[in-house]
C-alpha cells in the first residue's frame, strides 16, 4: 500500500480522497492557496503546504510549485482529483520524472485521450460505436463542405484540442458552414492555442451516457455499468443517476465488454469514464473519455457497493482488480446526485461569502460529500460547486423520494444556492418519468420563465 | 502553554532526537503536534519552530474559536519579536539554503546591511535553486528558518528592520 499521499486538489474532492487514504492507513499531504487557508481538506490531512496565492493558475495549476510540496513532504505519489491538473499529460510526466507516482494513467495514455481526433480514431480501431464525422482534421472549409455532405446535417464542428463546450459550432446549413468554420477555428486557437477543428454528426437532444471503467497494472479492465447525465445546463451537469433507465441488460454487457478489451489494447490504468451520446434510437456513439475519477462517482458506488477512490489508491499501489472487486459486479437499486452550487438559483450568478447555517441532511441511502461547513467562508476563485447530495433506494422512485426528503432539509443560509433550483426539477413530470435529454435543462428553464410571466 | 508543558515538550524533543526519530505526531483534541526532524540538523529544533507547529492545534483562545477554524493568521500577533519589523516571505515552495553552497558563509547573517534586489538566500525548488532577493532595504534582524528547513509558500523568511 502507498505510504504517502500529496492531493494535488481542494474542495470537496480533496477532502474524499484524503477520507480514502486515512481509512486505508496512508499518510496524507494537502496543499492549498491562501485563500483556502481555513479548509477542511487543510484542517484535515496529515500535513498541509501552502503553495501560492489564490489564483488557480498561480497555487493549484502551479506544477512546480505542486512538485515543490511533494519533494518536501517525501510523498510517494500524488493524486490530482478532477479538473485541475487530473487530465494534464505534462503534469503526469513531471511526476514520472521526479520519482512521484501519478495516481491515474500513464502519461502517454492521458496525452491519446486528451486529443479528441486521436481518440476518436483510437475507439474506431477498437470497434467502439463513434459518430460519423471526419476522418481526422479539417483543413479548410471547402474540406468541411464535402465532409459535411457525406455525414448529413445537422453537424458539428469541434476543436481538436479542446473541451468545456468551446471552440464548437452546429452547422445546420451548408451555407453557414464557411462562417461558422472560421468562427470556431478562431475560438479554439484563442482558448487552446490550437484551431484544428474536426466534424461530427451532430444528434439533436440526445442523452449523456457514461461508463464507469477500472483498469489496473496487469492488463486487467472492468467496467461498473454506467450513469446517465442529461440533466445539463451549458455543458455542465447538473443532476447525475445509475443506472440509466435507457440502457437495457444487453447493452450494458456487450459495451462494457468492448470498451474492456479496447483500454486493455490502449494500456489504460486506474479508473477513467467513457462518454457517450445516445440518439433517440437508443444507439450509443462515442464523444470522449475522462481520464480521472469524475465529480459524481459517488452514484457508481451507491449501486455497486464499491469505493472508487480506495480503488484508485489500491490499483496505484499494484493490487490487482480481482483482489479489489467483489467476484460479481451487481447493481443494486437506483442512485441520484445533485450538484449543489453556490450559486442563485434562477439568475444562476456566483455567490462567494460566508456561510451563516448549514444544515446537512442525513438518514438512510443519504450521502453527503462536501468540504464546506457553518461559517465556512466560500472564495470567489475558483468553481461553484459546495457540495454533492446523493441518494440511494431499491428503485428511482424511492431515489427520487428520498433526494425531495433530503433537499427539503439541507438548510445553507449566507449564500446562494441551486438547492431550490432542484427542487422545482424533482417536481418535474418529465424528470419524475425519466423523460428527458441534454435538452431538458433549456425547456424547463424557458418554461418556467413563461410561467413567472402570467399572473397565476 | 504553562511552562510545565513548554518543559515536557523539550524533553521529548530530546528524547525523539537521540533516538533519532524523523517524524512524530501526537494528536489528543486539545492540543495537536506534528514535529518533523531536519536530518541534517544537529541542534534542537527552536522554539519559535515548535511555536509555528503548535499554531496548528484546534484554537483554545476565544479569539481563534470565534471563527471556528484553524487559522494560522489569528496567530501572527503572538510573534512578538517580529512585530514592526519587515517579513522577507518565500515566493515558492522549497528547501531553504542560507549560503551559497554547503560549507560557503552564508549570504547574510544578523546585523548585516541589505540592500533591495540583494539575494539574501537560495529556496531550492525540484533541483533548481533559486534566488530569493531583499524586497526592501535595512538591517538584518533575524533569521526565522534554519538550513535545509522545508518552506511554504508565503513563509516568512528573514525579519528586517527599515533603514
Amino acid at each position: 500500500m502507498l505510504r504517502k499521499v500529496l492531493v494535488a486538489n481542494r474542495g470537496e474532492i480533496a477532502l474524499r480522497v484524503l477520507n480514502a487514504c486515512r481509512e486505508l492507513g496512508i499518510r496524507t499531504v494537502a496543499v492549498y492557496s491562501e485563500a483556502d487557508r481555513n479548509s477542511l481538506h487543510v484542517r484535515f490531512a496529515d500535513e498541509a503546504i501552502c503553495i501560492g496565492p489564490p489564483r488557480a493558475s498561480d497555487s493549484y495549476l502551479n506544477v512546480p510549485a505542486v512538485i515543490s510540496a511533494a519533494e518536501i513532504a517525501d510523498v510517494e505519489a500524488i493524486h490530482p482529483g478532477y479538473g485541475l491538473l487530473s487530465e494534464n499529460a505534462n503534469f503526469a510526466e513531471v511526476c514520472r520524472a521526479s520519482n512521484i507516482k501519478f495516481i491515474g494513467p500513464p502519461p502517454e495514455v492521458t496525452r491519446l485521450m486528451g486529443e479528441k481526433e486521436k481518440a476518436r480514431q483510437a475507439m474506431k480501431k477498437a470497434k467502439v460505436p463513434i459518430l460519423p464525422g471526419s476522418d481526422g482534421i479539417l483543413s479548410t472549409a471547402e474540406e468541411a463542405q464535402k465532409w459535411a455532405e457525406k455525414v448529413g446535417y445537422p453537424v458539428i464542428l469541434k476543436a481538436k484540442a479542446g473541451g468545456g463546450g468551446r471552440g464548437m459550432r452546429i452547422v445546420r446549413d451548408s451555407e453557414d458552414l464557411p462562417n461558422l468554420f472560421h468562427a470556431a477555428f478562431t475560438e479554439a486557437a484563442n482558448a487552446f492555442g490550437n484551431g484544428e477543428l474536426y466534424m461530427e454528426k451532430f444528434i439533436e437532444n440526445p442523452r449523456h451516457i457514461e461508463f464507469q471503467m477500472l483498469a489496473d497494472e496487469h492488463g486487467n479492465v472492468v467496467s461498473l455499468f454506467e450513469r446517465e447525465c442529461s440533466i445539463q445546463r451549458r455543458h455542465q451537469k447538473l443532476i447525475e443517476e445509475a443506472p440509466s433507465l435507457q440502457v437495457t441488460p444487453r447493452m450494458r454487457e456487450e459495451v462494457g465488454r468492448t470498451l474492456c478489451r479496447c483500454l486493455s489494447e490502449i494500456g489504460y490504468q486506474n479508473a477513467g469514464t467513457v462518454e457517450f451520446l445516445m440518439d433517440a434510437n437508443h444507439q450509443l456513439y462515442f464523444i470522449e473519455m475522462n481520464t480521472r475519477i469524475q465529480v459524481e462517482h459517488p452514484v457508481t458506488e451507491a449501486i455497486t457497493g464499491v469505493d472508487l477512490v480506495k480503488a484508485q489508491l489500491r490499483i496505484a499501489s499494484g493490487d490487482r482488480l480481482d483482489a479489489i472487486l467483489p467476484p460479481h459486479l451487481e447493481m443494486r437499486g437506483h442512485a441520484i446526485e445533485c450538484r449543489i452550487n453556490a450559486e442563485h438559483p434562477q439568475k444562476f450568478t456566483p455567490s462567494a461569502g460566508q456561510i451563516t447555517a448549514f444544515n446537512v441532511p442525513g438518514g438512510n441511502g443519504v450521502r453527503v460529500e462536501t468540504a464546506q461547513y457553518a461559517e465556512g467562508v466560500i472564495p470567489p476563485y475558483y468553481d461553484s460547486l459546495i457540495a454533492k447530495l446523493i441518494t440511494h433506494g431499491m428503485d428511482r422512485a424511492e431515489a427520487i423520494a428520498k433526494m425531495e426528503r433530503a433537499l427539503s432539509q439541507f438548510i445553507v443560509r449566507g449564500v446562494d444556492t441551486s438547492i431550490p433550483l432542484h427542487q422545482e426539477i424533482f417536481q418535474s413530470e418529465a424528470f419524475r418519468a425519466g423523460e428527458f435529454d441534454t435538452g431538458f435543462m433549456e425547456r424547463f428553464l424557458a418554461a418556467r420563465a413563461e410561467a413567472e410571466k402570467q399572473p397565476v | 502553554m504553562k511552562q510545565q508543558d513548554i518543559e515536557d515538550l523539550r524533553q521529548l524533543i530530546e528524547f525523539l532526537k537521540q533516538h533519532q526519530v524523523a517524524e512524530f505526531d501526537i494528536d489528543r483534541g486539545d492540543l495537536k503536534i506534528r514535529l518533523k526532524f531536519n536530518p541534517q540538523e544537529s541542534g534542537p529544533a527552536s522554539l519559535s519552530d515548535l511555536a509555528r507547529l503548535l499554531r496548528t492545534a484546534p484554537p483554545v483562545s476565544t479569539h481563534a474559536a470565534a471563527t471556528g477554524a484553524v487559522s494560522e493568521s489569528a496567530a501572527e500577533p503572538a510573534a512578538d519579536p517580529e512585530a514592526g519589523l519587515h517579513l522577507v516571505k518565500s515566493p515558492i515552495v522549497g528547501t531553504f539554503f542560507g549560503s551559497p553552497s554547503p560549507g560557503a558563509g552564508a549570504f547574510v547573517s544578523p546585523g548585516d546591511r541589505v540592500e533591495k534586489g540583494q539575494v539574501i538566500c537560495i529556496v531550492e525548488a525540484m533541483k533548481l535553486m533559486n534566488e530569493i532577493e531583499a524586497d526592501v532595504s535595512g538591517e538584518v534582524v533575524r533569521c526565522l528558518v534554519s538550513n535545509g528547513q522545508a518552506i511554504e509558500f508565503g513563509q516568512p523568511l528573514f525579519a528586517i528592520r527599515l533603514a
